[in-house]
C-alpha cells in the first residue's frame, strides 16, 4: 500500500514508518553529528581565513556565459546520464558548479567548473575526493564508506583512484575556486591550498541568525565570513551558490539524486550500518522510503538524511528568485517549483 | 520493612525513580547509531545568505 507525503503528492511506500520518524528528526540529528566538530574546525581555519580570500569576492567574478548554471552533484545518475558527454557536445558555455564529490569525474571529461564547493567538516572522508595523501590500505580497511556507494564506481578502486585525482588535481588545481566552508577539516583546506585551488571562505548557517545567542551570527562576527543556507548538504549549497553568490537566474541539477536506483541493494547505501544498528535485518524496510517518481514513472528508494535532503531542498526552491530545473533524470527530488526536465532539454533553452 | 524506612523530613523537590532513567543497553546502542546517520551539515529554513555588511539578514523573497 502506498500514500502520499505531506507537503506534495510525492507517493512514498507505506513500508517505511521508521525512516519517515528519523526525517522528522533530523535536524536534530544533524546537529548532535556535526555542529561541535564543524565549530571546532572553524576556530581551527581562523588563520587561513585571515590570510584567504573571503566569499563575498565571488559576487564580482564572471562565472559562465548568460544566466544559465548547471550544478553537478555525484549522484548515481551523474554517469548513468552521461552528463559530461552531454554538456561537451552542446558546447555549453554557461556557468558550471561542482560539489567536490563531483570534481573527479569533470577532471576526467575536460571539464574545469567554474566553481567547487566543500562542506561537510568530516576529518577524514571528504578529503578523499581531494585525493588524499596519506591514504592507506589500512584505511580504506577501516571504512568501506566509498567502496559500497554507488557514488563513483572508480573509488571502488581506491588506491589507484587516489592518485589519479592526486595527479588531476595538482595539474589544474591553479585553475579552479574553490568555495570552502569554515566548517571543512584541515586536510581539505591544506589539500586544496597545495593544489594551487584558490580559496574563497564562507560559513555554513547553523541557526536562524536573528535569534538571540545565534551560533551563525557568533561566527559570523568572530571570522566576518558570510552565512550562507547550505540545506543540509553540499548539492544545495551548490545550488545556493549559482543564485545568492553567483546571481544566476536559470540553474538546473545534475547528479542530484537524493536516493538510490530501486536495483540497489540496501549495503550499497551511505547509512547501511547505521540502519542495520537501528532498525536490525528484520526491519530494514521501514528504514528506507520507496518513492515513485511520476516523471520517469520509476521507483526509487532513499534513506532519513537523503528524503531530509529533499525536504529541505524544495523548501528552498519555494524562497528562491530563480527557476530551477532538476535534469538529472533519476531520483526522488521533484515537486512544487522545480522544473523536472531533460538535461538537453536546458541545454537547448 | 516499610515501618523501618519511613522518612523523618519532606523533601522540597520530588524525587525521580533514578533506575528507571538511565539509559538502557538498547537506547546508547541507538543514540550512537544516530550520530552517525545525519546530513553534512544544517539546513536554516527561509534564510539565504547573510553577507555581514548588512544589518539584519537577506530573506530570499
Amino acid at each position: 500500500m502506498n500514500t502520499p507525503c505531506q507537503d506534495d503528492n510525492t507517493v512514498v511506500a507505506e513500508t517505511s514508518s521508521l525512516g519517515m520518524q528519523l526525517v522528522a528528526r533530523m535536524a536534530d540529528i544533524t546537529r548532535d553529528r556535526i555542529q561541535d566538530l564543524a565549530l571546532e574546525n572553524a576556530q581551527n581555519n581562523l588563520a587561513a581565513i585571515r590570510n584567504g580570500k573571503n566569499l563575498k569576492a565571488l559576487r564580482d567574478i564572471r562565472a559562465g556565459e548568460g544566466d544559465k548554471a548547471i550544478v553537478i552533484a555525484a549522484g548515481p545518475s551523474l554517469r548513468r546520464k552521461h552528463v559530461a558527454k552531454q554538456l561537451l557536445a552542446a558546447n555549453y558555455n554557461g556557468a558550471i558548479i561542482a560539489t567536490e564529490s563531483s570534481m573527479l569525474y569533470c577532471l576526467r571529461h575536460g571539464i574545469i567548473p567554474d566553481l567547487v564547493v566543500t562542506v561537510d567538516p568530516h576529518p577524514t572522508r571528504i578529503v578523499r575526493w581531494f585525493g588524499d595523501p596519506d591514504l592507506s590500505e589500512a584505511d580504506l580497511k577501516a571504512d568501506d564508506y566509498f567502496q559500497r556507494q554507488d557514488l563513483d564506481a572508480h573509488f571502488s578502486e581506491a588506491l589507484r583512484t587516489n592518485d589519479e585525482i592526486l595527479e588531476l588535481l595538482n595539474k589544474y588545481g591553479p585553475q579552479m575556486r574553490i568555495a570552502v566552508s569554515s566548517s571543512s577539516a584541515n586536510s581539505v583546506v591544506t589539500r586544496a591550498q597545495q593544489s594551487g585551488m584558490q580559496v574563497y571562505w564562507w560559513n555554513p548557517m547553523y541557526d536562524d541568525p536573528d535569534q538571540p545567542n545565534s551560533v551563525t551570527r557568533t561566527l559570523l562576527t568572530e571570522n566576518s565570513l558570510p552565512c550562507v543556507n547550505a540545506g543540509g548538504n553540499v548539492g544545495s549549497a551548490a545550488w545556493m551558490m549559482a543564485n545568492a553568490v553567483l546571481g544566476k537566474q536559470r540553474i538546473a541539477v545534475t547528479g542530484m539524486d537524493f536516493g538510490y536506483y530501486a536495483e540497489t541493494p540496501y549495503r550499497n547505501t551511505q547509512y547501511y550500518y547505521e540502519a542495520l544498528a537501528l532498525a536490525g535485518e528484520e526491519r530494514l524496510d521501514e528504514m528506507y522510503m520507496h518513492i515513485h517518481n511520476p516523471y520517469l514513472n520509476q521507483w526509487f528508494y532513499t534513506d532519513p538524511a537523503y528524503m531530509w535532503y529533499r525536504e529541505c531542498f524544495l523548501q528552498m526552491a519555494a524562497h528562491a528568485n530563480c527557476q530551477t530545473f532538476n535534469c538529472t533524470e533519476g531520483g526522488i527530488l521533484f515537486g512544487d517549483n522545480i522544473h523536472f526536465t531533460r538535461l538537453t532539454e536546458f541545454l537547448a533553452a | 520493612m516499610s515501618n523501618l524506612l519511613k522518612g523523618n523530613f519532606s523533601t522540597k523537590k520530588p524525587v525521580a525513580d533514578i533506575s528507571n532513567e538511565q539509559e538502557t543497553l538498547e537506547q546508547r546502542f541507538e543514540k550512537e547509531a544516530l550520530k552517525k546517520l545525519g546530513g553534512s551539515i544544517a539546513f536554516v529554513a527561509k534564510q539565504e545568505v547573510l553577507w555581514g555588511d548588512e544589518n539584519t539578514s537577506q530573506d530570499d523573497q
